[in-house]
């Protein structure tokens, strides 16, 4: 039973003063200089666009930057030497997070603390402080009630706000919720047994997957199973013929999180070894040295995206790399619709066994 | 449209194409389509909705869609641009193709947002428009809508620009590109970016880093400017597919704008107008030359 | 504090400026020794990138200088330079960078007073507008990261020789 107090309006925007006070960043949707929503850095909480229009982009870049330095080199008489870069990891906490984006990063964090510890990654979650806002009602394309989300879920979030008429009604979800809710005690105040009121609709993607609800067993199940049996199927042939491989899918989305390693020499004697964003969706993501490339059409690639999110992270570590948050239904120029993919395989998957006319 | 659903029947059922890339409908708008069979053309459509360059399919390297067979590609009159273009440089031969040109009055930006033409849906490269009917076609279809509405807020843009001090301009175009992630979108959608080892990959030497800082993304869209210059088809999918909407098509339509002005060249579908760059004249502008 | 001294790099063609400039040194011009010269064989050799590359890597300003139309030992690389080099500076110019910095001129074998104006005249220019902020401090600005080097051992020592 998660605490509930209650904060005003007014007590966030002072919430949100005394933290940039203090030397914190505070992200929020805000306006771009174009004018469309990203998650920005405020200063007030007047700059945030809160259950407006979506972010662009998720939140990824407030734990992995799209480029980050990982060390330096420098080469002197005495050898070469390698200068590991430290990130303080600012302080930030992120208010107003939609909770499709806060739960893709507690998905991402199993990947990150997989093989190896994602020290980059981990520097800046310990750092970061997560404030969910329900979603009032769900955008188009939206499709995060499918995937057992929602847009009230908790999930990633260190405290979850929910608005009621001028106040919000606060979760306190995590310890670290709890730590800030206490050092800021005075900007909240108690309200046990408070009701979180119930979002209006469920998400559904356009009506992509509105029939699948009352399917006989859990489609996302048998979509992960079929997935694993039809590595060949024409299926991959028809949804890549309009895909362009852009990329743009995975550069919105919350839970993509493959990147490239390169180096970018200063001269001859120094230079910096960096880690960038990259994307499956390149021809080159997965060329070998020998010049073979494994997924050298679209088809190969579009199907692997598709079977890493709902076949391979469900495999090793138990959920899809999906949230449903349907930025890449909305940022695609060709027109591909993720939930529409999932739709088609679900009906294959979940239609009845053809009856055997002989031996098995 | 009727006569593009006919013609699609026809040209497949008699075999001349093996498929028909136009338009479909779909809960976010008309959308890429690939009809193989006679039966499926009825699902074509062609309106105000349909902004997609579907040229870009047949750039080398989409390969998925060229196992298929000998296409027929629907185009508007800046699609048939890039046909031209993409046949002008040896990547497309005339015959390995069927055009089947539709008139048009403009297309809206984006389908998602805007189901009609209005001065503010409008995509920005429309009004004005001078190729409504495209010439190189091997079939054209539709009546003649009239011209698409607004004005050419691009050039203002640009000249708005140009009246700043280099100061002005410069932080303009910081703000604008600190959004970008280096996805390539833009490249990878575009019929014309095409090289299979484009300059951007190449680590030996290393001439546009490929992090996303500013350096790295000056290097790229300064390049990609230059490298399009006399052959950017004005299309504006690179900046429509932009998932963060930087103004691509201001740096595009700015060297387009130069070389018309210094070569007198404008893009256009005839396959056989040579190209600017690569070409010269003995008189050609050198004011800038000491 | 040192007064500024700005940092131009030339790129030239081997067959006409490169040798106008060895003149201008042999007869003993006085000039600015602001710019460190790359040879090429060929203006049309020259790609914009290299502009680039120089700004980046702390050229203040850049000067491109060639064979006269008409003149070019390979017949046409010039020509096809000065179309290359009129949408690029342009695209520059269009992009915020100040047209004093980007030099371009003609200099033939014969012309090494004209390479001493041109250089005198460009570091002047240069030197007006100071050192080039803009560009070098492109890559440092890396907002989501305020990373620090830390100072430590050679991490590989080189071969005791």
């Amino acid at each position: 039973m998660s605490v509930v107090k209650t904060i005003s309006e007014e007590a966030l925007a002072g919430l949100v003063r005394d933290l940039v006070a203090s030397g914190t960043r505070v992200l929020a949707p805000a306006q771009s200089s174009d004018g469309a929503v990203d998650y920005q850095a405020i200063q007030e909480l007047g700059e945030a666009v809160l259950n407006g229009a979506m972010p662009r982009r998720s939140l990824r870049a407030a734990l992995q930057p799209p480029t980050e330095p990982l060390f330096a080199w420098k080469r002197d008489a005495r050898g070469l030497k390698i200068e590991p870069m430290r990130d303080p990891a600012t302080p930030q906490v992120i208010v107003g997070a939609r909770p499709c984006d806060a739960a893709g990063i507690e998905v991402l964090d199993k990947v990150m603390d997989w093989d190896y510890k994602d020290a980059p990654w981990f520097a800046r979650r310990e750092a970061t402080t997560v404030i969910s806002l329900a979603c009032r009602e769900p955008q188009p394309s939206c499709f995060c009630g499918s995937l057992g989300l929602g847009p009230s879920s908790g999930q990633g979030a260190d405290l979850l706000l929910h608005r009621v008429d001028s106040d919000y009604l606060v979760e306190v979800l995590t310890p670290k919720g709890e730590a800030l809710v206490a050092a800021h005690s005075a900007r909240f105040q108690d309200t046990p047994g408070a009701e979180a009121p119930k979002p209006a609709g469920a998400a559904d993607a356009d009506g992509m997957l509105a029939g699948l609800a009352a399917a006989p067993q859990p489609w996302v199940k048998a979509v992960d199973e079929w997935l694993g049996t039809h590595f060949a199927d024409e299926l991959w042939q028809q949804i890549s013929l309009r895909c362009l491989g852009c990329g743009g899918c995975t550069s919105v989305c919350p839970t993509c999180h493959c990147f490239d390693i390169v180096d970018e020499p200063e001269g001859t004697q120094r230079g910096l070894r960096r880690r960038n964003w990259d994307t499956c969706q390149a021809s080159l993501f997965t060329l070998h040295a020998s010049g073979h490339n494994p997924r050298n059409d679209q088809s190969a690639r579009c199907r692997q995206r598709i079977l890493h999110k709902f076949h391979i992270y469900p495999k090793r570590f138990g959920e899809v790399l999906c949230t449903g948050c349907g930025r890449c239904v909305r940022t695609c120029p060709a027109g591909v619709s993720l939930p529409e993919v999932l739709r088609d395989i679900a009906e294959k998957a979940l239609a009845p066994e053809p009856v055997s006319g002989g031996s098995a | 449209m009727k006569e593009l659903q006919e013609l699609a029947r026809t040209l497949l059922s008699e075999g001349q194409v093996k498929v028909v890339v136009g338009w479909e409908d779909s809960p976010g708008g008309p959308r890429p389509a690939f009809i193989t069979r006679p039966e499926d053309a009825e699902r074509l459509v062609f309106d105000h909705r349909c902004v997609h360059n579907l040229v870009a399919y047949l750039s080398p390297g989409h390969v998925d869609v060229a196992r298929l067979g000998k296409p027929a590609v629907v185009v508007k009159g800046c699609d048939a641009r890039a046909a031209a273009m993409l046949m002008r440089e040896s990547q497309l031969s005339r015959e390995d193709v069927v055009l089947i040109g539709v008139r048009c009055g403009g297309v809206v930006r984006d389908p998602r947002e805007a189901d009609t033409l209005t001065a503010d849906s409008v995509a920005p490269r429309c009004p004005g428009c001078d190729a409504r009917q495209p010439a190189l076609a091997d079939h054209l279809l539709g009546e003649l809508p009239p011209p698409p509405p607004g004005e050419n807020r691009r050039d203002k843009e640009i000249a708005r620009l140009e009246a700043m001090r280099p100061s002005e301009r410069w932080a303009f175009w910081q703000a604008e590109l600190a959004r970008c992630v280096r996805c390539n979108a833009c490249r990878q959608v575009c019929p014309l970016c095409y090289c299979e080892r484009c300059v951007a990959l190449k680590t030996e030497p290393l001439w546009i880093e490929s992090s996303a800082h500013p350096r790295g993304v000056m290097a790229w869209h300064l390049t990609r400017a230059q490298h399009h210059a006399g052959r950017c088809s004005d299309c504006g999918e690179c900046e429509r597919a932009c998932p963060v909407s930087i103004m691509l098509s201001l740096l595009n339509r700015k060297a387009a704008q130069v070389v018309e002005q210094r070569f007198g060249y404008v893009a256009s579908d005839d396959p056989a107008a040579p190209a600017p760059i690569g070409a010269f004249r003995t008189e050609d502008t050198e004011e800038f030359i000491r | 504090m040192k007064e500024f001294e700005p940092r131009l790099v030339a790129f030239v063609c081997n067959w006409c400026t490169y040798t106008g400039a060895d003149l201008a040194g042999t007869s003993r011009l006085t000039m600015d020794p602001n710019v460190r010269i790359v040879r090429l064989p060929c203006t049309g050799r020259i790609d914009p990138l290299f502009i680039l590359k120089a700004f980046e890597r702390g050229a203040d300003g850049v000067i491109v200088s060639g064979c006269h139309p008409g003149d070019c030992h390979y017949t046409a690389g010039n020509m096809h330079a000065r179309r290359r080099f009129a949408v690029f500076q342009d695209l520059l110019h269009f992009a915020g960078v100040d047209p004093d910095r980007l030099t371009f001129s003609w200099v033939s074998a014969s012309e090494g007073l004209k390479w001493r104006d041109i250089v005198n005249d460009a570091v002047a220019r240069v030197r007006k507008l100071g050192p080039f902020q803009e560009y070098q401090s492109l890559s440092r600005l890396d907002e989501e990261f305020e990373g620090e080097f830390t100072s430590e051992e050679p991490a590989m020592a080189g071969r005791q020789e």
